[in-house]
């Protein structure tokens, strides 16, 4: 009998591949007779598509032109509504917006052929921020611009700010992110024979641009197959966005009757593509002389870009999350999505959860700060304990986690003694002391800080959105007796090859080896949902330990055996060894016929969600965590290094703790770079530094010391246990780090990211805080 | 009211190009007048080939120095004054046992260059003969031509400075003050002659034509002063410890008396077409020791010069103000405090 696989540290199965050099991305891919496609997009970011003119006397031969008028079905990107052209017809809503497309054989043409190419437009005025976009500086979408209003509410608020000891206010900014996944956007299209058209990419999720797909090119399911390529990366970045690209390839394709690939430089990657929703977010919070939350008011307003794409769903995650993890009893939370003409915004690890994250721990800080107490005492009086309930209503039961990671985290960090150490500031050193930058902080030049930041997510899709997708996973057992992994579900760096096999292997009383995965193809695989939303492990994988145990059972039930289960070991583990399930397999499946066992997501019992009223139970599970970051700042150039941060994260039985632990630390560092340099600047609504040399994301060398912690708390209904955890790690950094440098200078933080600038200015603008 | 505009993207490319590898400095000066204005010499290429997919540069002919024999490596002693070829790489030069003790200004330039793995390819004299930079240049063809291009490359306005008769990209070289602040020399070859310059004599305060090199002049040697009682330091301002190009470089010398200040020379970087010199800064040097006034006084000094404008990284007010932090950090390494 072999060991359980659930709890090891396999390295990922892809691993070997991808650092070798052998796995084949899209590019790497060789389509014989494939033509090269290129987009040419609009450069204001508002106006009328008044003619696209091709230079008369260039020579067009060999090339492929289009533009919406190719377009055999609905010219639109169809996702939630129906908002969103494949290519501009008439009115362009932002810039870097795709108005057509030219394919040739020749890249040296191609490229020349772009440049015979020009829009002639009529501008009009734009608006290209949150406030502009509120005040109707251009009309975008509806009748406000707003694409998607959320109220929750909870209690009594007024009457809790009427009996408030203090009224703490704060108003808390993010900015845009880009995922930067390492292989830029990429896709091939294929017109078959039969006429159906196959689209082989870079993606997160293959039936969503099988859905949109059959929309553009008007034609049923069966026309349509999308194939994932071995995916360099997605954090989000390739939800929703493949569905564009395959458009484009696939109208390009379709009107040259050849393949076509469009794989976008990194300058394109990082112009055209979606990002994460800058946010503002104003609390008002009414407080007891304790410490308690008596009444929240939160205001979250989104900036959704141009078009609505996944905003709705961005801001409903963040308006829940916008509470924090604490206990309130009175609360109201108004939440706006906002059209702007900017590129549209889209999902991105956490899914506005790191913004209001950010907000509400920020405000924390500033109510412990008001009242004099620690931050960490107030947290602790606040977290919610099993039995409390969320924003939503939702009642937690014993997954309530939150008072154990602070309190491990605490501990861990060693956190009170190194805060002490660090707000006792040394003695201000003559030198410096006339230049030191505020009165009364004069200390060394580098002051340190620690800072906490404590946070919860939801895993899965929210409310009845499980429901909704209906989910479908199988294993089939081939002619040789290993089992095939049948989902939809993708590999994007994150591990989920490894786990699947993990967790299905363990149902099967087999190794992860002899389980296989089937190539994510529409035309073979059922939809088990996108991979999004720390989905995966949690709900596909319960889907396929669901399918495990069909499996084993029938199998059981078909060799005369009943499982035998010697005490102590996993009750669900099969009675065979590898060699007998091979043997035993082979032969079913050659005696009666293929075998695929297919399982569909099973709602958890008793959750219930009110979407009109936006109440219930919002989520299946919650993920925890805490950070504590250290901050070293120079006090006279402002430069931020985080030299340490320690991570605890509980996330239920963890299925890998390698892979959970690349998980927590890449997390962890896209939040540094949230918190501290990753900002997109725009002119007239184009981004001006789309390139790796001027987005500044950390490298190895700005990479803290990661101190990591992962704690279980067993979920009920997850395979074995398992709770997602991919999004989780972005929540935390940004205020801990943020907090951390309140701590270091005295001063109030409330915007990402925290560039030696703003800091500056922060520094002299504001009074030291409270 | 119409306007137009479009973008276009299709992976960068570089430009078609004749390559031509010449095994004698001699050779290599010829092949060069030869081939004209069209050629363009390339040593690690990790400058010049983002330029050409860039288009700033198509060069039709390029003259690769990779083989060009006694072009490579350091040779003399401190004393007497080390000799550097410019095709050494900067790994090489960091790896320098030699260099790293007696030249600690420019080991520390050299050092804070980018990557290891740009380091491995880019050379010395690559680094010195660096393109200047700005947001508006360096940016693809398509960007570039949807604001109808700038004056450095294939336009007539300066967006930076609307009404500049000059570019102002900035020199970007990280060795570039400090070679200019110790006073190194560096010898010129082409195929009608040769000469030698003092390496702050190589720039020029234009952002197009930022070398006073001939462009059919070949760099061969950087020749660094002896080390005789002086010391050199460099600081950087970026935001990352790693690939960023310099923002503000601060390369600064001071020759001693004992303890006082006998000579000093400040250069900065990344702050206009050339490297500048902030001489008043270290004229109020001489005859102090580098006390913490005479510090002060001189990074006071040297704000005045530092006259960034908007065309890099971090906001134009803030590179300015660092100018002081990062003089006085200098001066306090030359301190040795
Ligand atoms: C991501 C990135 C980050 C970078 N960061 C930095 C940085 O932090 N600091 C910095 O200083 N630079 C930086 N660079 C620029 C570059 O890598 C270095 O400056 C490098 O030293 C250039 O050397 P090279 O040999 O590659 O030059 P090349 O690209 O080969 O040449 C550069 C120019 O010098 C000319 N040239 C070269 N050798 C000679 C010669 N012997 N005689 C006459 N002309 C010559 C070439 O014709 C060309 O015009 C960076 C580059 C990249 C891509
Ligand atoms: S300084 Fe002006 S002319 Fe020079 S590169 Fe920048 S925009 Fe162009």
């Amino acid at each position: 009998m072999i060991a359980p696989s659930v709890g090891l540290p396999l390295p990922r199965t892809d691993g070997f591949d991808k650092v070798t050099g052998r796995a084949a991305y899209v590019d790497d891919l060789r389509v014989p007779g494939c033509l090269h496609g290129a987009t040419i997009r609009s450069t204001i970011p508002h106006g009328r598509l008044r003619r696209i003119r091709r230079d008369p006397a260039f020579d067009w031969s060999g090339f492929t032109f289009v533009t919406a008028a190719d377009i055999p079905g609905q010219n639109v990107i169809a996702l939630i509504t129906d908002d969103q052209p494949a290519l501009v017809d008439g009115i362009i809503r932002h810039a870097e917006e795709p108005v057509c497309l030219l394919a040739h054989r020749d890249r040296e043409r191609l490229l020349a052929g772009l440049r015979a190419v020009t829009l002639e437009c009529d501008p009009l005025p734009a608006a290209l921020t949150i406030r502009e976009g509120l005040a109707r500086k251009a009309k975008i979408y509806g009748r406000d611009n707003i694409f998607k209003e959320i109220r929750i509410r909870k209690g009594e608020v007024r009457t809790a700010f009427r009996g408030a000891h203090r009224i703490v206010e704060g108003t808390f900014r993010t900015g845009l992110q880009e995922q930067l996944y390492i292989e830029t956007n990429g896709m091939i299209a294929i017109p078959e024979r039969g006429g159906r058209m196959s689209v082989l990419g870079s993606l997160q999720c293959p039936y969503y641009v099988h859905k949109a797909l059959k929309r553009l090119l008007g034609v049923g399911d069966d026309r349509v197959r999308v194939v994932q390529t071995t995916t360099g990366g997605g954090f989000g970045g390739k939800e929703e966005y493949p569905s564009m690209l395959a458009a484009h390839c696939a109208l390009l394709a379709r009107k040259a009757g050849k393949p076509v690939k469009i794989v976008y430089d990194r300058l394109e990657d990082l112009a055209a593509t979606t990002k994460r929703h800058p946010s503002v977010v104003r609390h008002r919070t009414a407080v007891s002389r304790e410490g308690r939350l008596l009444g929240m008011d939160i205001d979250v307003l989104m900036d959704g870009g141009a078009y609505l794409t996944l905003s709705p769903v961005v801001l409903s995650r963040g308006a829940i999350h916008a509470a924090g993890p604490y206990r309130c009893e009175n609360l109201a939370i108004r939440a706006r999505a906002v059209a702007t003409n900017t590129p549209p915004n889209g999902a991105f690890r956490g899914f506005g959860a790191p913004q209001t994250i950010f907000a509400v721990e920020m405000q924390l800080n500033r109510i412990a700060r008001a009242l004099r107490i620690d931050p960490v005492e107030l947290r602790r009086r606040n977290v919610l304990r099993p039995g409390d309930s969320t924003a939503t209503g939702q009642v937690l039961d014993a997954g309530a986690s939150g008072p154990l990671v602070l309190e491990e985290a605490v501990r861990r960090s060693g956190w009170s003694v190194r805060r002490a150490s660090f707000t006792k500031r040394a003695p201000p050193d003559p030198e410096r002391a006339s230049k030191a930058p505020r009165k009364g902080t004069a200390s060394g030049r580098i002051r340190r800080g620690l800072g906490l930041s404590l946070f919860y997510h939801g895993a899965g899709f929210t409310g009845i959105g499980e429901v909704y997708l209906d989910s479908h996973a199988s294993l089939a057992v081939t002619r040789d007796g290993s089992v095939e992994i049948h989902t939809a579900s993708t590999e994007i760096g994150q591990g989920m090859r490894t786990t699947f096999a993990q967790i299905v292997g363990d149902e099967l009383g087999l190794p992860p080896s002899m389980v296989r995965l089937a190539p994510q193809d529409t035309s073979l695989v059922p939809n088990s949902g996108p991979t999004v939303a720390s989905r995966t492990c949690m709900i596909v994988g319960k889907i396929l330990a669901n399918a495990a145990a069909d499996l084993r059972d029938a199998l059981v039930q078909w060799a005369g055996d009943s499982p035998r289960r010697a005490p102590g070991r996993r009750a669900t583990r099969g009675p065979w060894n590898p060699q007998q399930f091979r043997r035993l397999a082979s032969a079913w499946v050659r005696k009666t016929g293929p075998k695929v066992f297919t399982r569909k997501y099973d709602r958890p019992p008793g959750m219930k969600w009110d979407e009109k009223e936006y109440r219930g139970d919002a989520y299946g599970a919650f993920g925890w965590g805490v950070n504590v970051a250290e901050v070293e700042v120079d006090a006279e150039t402002f430069e931020i290094r985080v030299p340490r941060v320690d991570v605890v994260l509980e996330i239920g039985t963890v299925v890998n703790p390698l892979l959970a632990q690349g998980q927590a630390e890449g997390g962890t560092l896209q939040g540094v770079g949230y918190a501290l340099t990753e900002e997109v600047v725009r002119k007239n609504g184009r981004m001006a530094n789309a390139q790796l040399t001027n987005y500044i994301i950390p490298t190895t060398a700005d990479t803290p010391e990661f101190r990591t912690t992962l704690l279980s708390n067993a979920y009920r209904h997850g395979p074995f246990g398992a709770k997602g955890m991919g999004e989780l790690p972005l929540d935390g950094p940004g205020p801990a780090i943020a907090a951390a440098i309140e701590n270091a200078l005295g001063v109030s933080i409330v915007e990402l990211p925290i560039t030696p600038e703003r800091l500056a200015k922060a520094i002299r603008a504001r009074p030291a805080h409270e | 009211m119409a306007g137009s505009g479009e973008n276009k993207t299709a992976m960068m490319r570089l430009s078609k190009f004749k390559y031509l590898a010449p095994r004698s400095v001699n050779d290599a000066a010829k092949m060069l007048a030869d081939a004209g204005p069209t050629a363009s010499v390339v040593a690690g290429g990790t400058d010049l080939y983002p330029n050409m997919k860039r288009r700033h540069q198509t060069p039709k002919t390029l003259i690769g120095l990779r083989r060009v024999e006694g072009m490579r490596g350091v040779s003399g002693t401190p004393e007497g004054g080390l000799r550097i070829g410019p095709m050494t790489t900067l790994t090489a030069l960091e790896r320098n046992a030699t260099v790293k003790a007696a030249h600690p200004g420019l080991w520390k330039a050299v050092h804070s260059i980018s990557t290891p793995i740009l380091r491995n390819m880019g050379t010395l004299g690559g680094n010195i003969c660096l393109d200047t930079r700005c947001n508006y240049y360096d940016q693809n063809y398509e960007w570039r031509r949807a604001i109808n291009f700038c004056m450095k490359c294939d336009g007539d306005t300066c967006w930076v400075a609307p009404g500049s008769k000059v570019c102002l990209a900035v020199s970007s070289s990280d060795t570039a003050p400090l070679l200019c602040a110790i006073g190194a020399r560096l010898h010129l070859v082409s195929a009608t002659g040769e000469r030698e310059i003092a390496a702050h004599e190589l720039y020029r305060r234009d952002g197009i034509h930022f070398l006073s090199k001939r462009p059919d002049e070949l760099l061969t040697e950087i020749v660094l002063p002896a080390t005789n009682g002086w010391r050199s330091t460099y600081r950087k301002l970026r935001r990352r410890e790693a690939f960023d190009f310099p923002v503000l470089g601060v390369g600064a010398w001071a020759s001693f008396d004992g303890p006082v200040v006998k000579e000093a020379r400040i250069f900065l970087g990344a702050v206009s077409p050339a490297p500048v010199e902030a001489a008043e800064a270290a004229k109020s040097l001489v005859g102090t020791r580098l006390e913490p006034d005479a510090v002060a006084r001189a990074s006071d000094l040297a704000y005045g010069p530092a006259k960034p404008v908007d065309n890099t990284d971090f906001l134009t007010r803030w590179r300015k103000e660092m100018t002081k932090v990062y003089v006085k950090g200098a001066l306090e390494d030359l301190r040795g405090s």
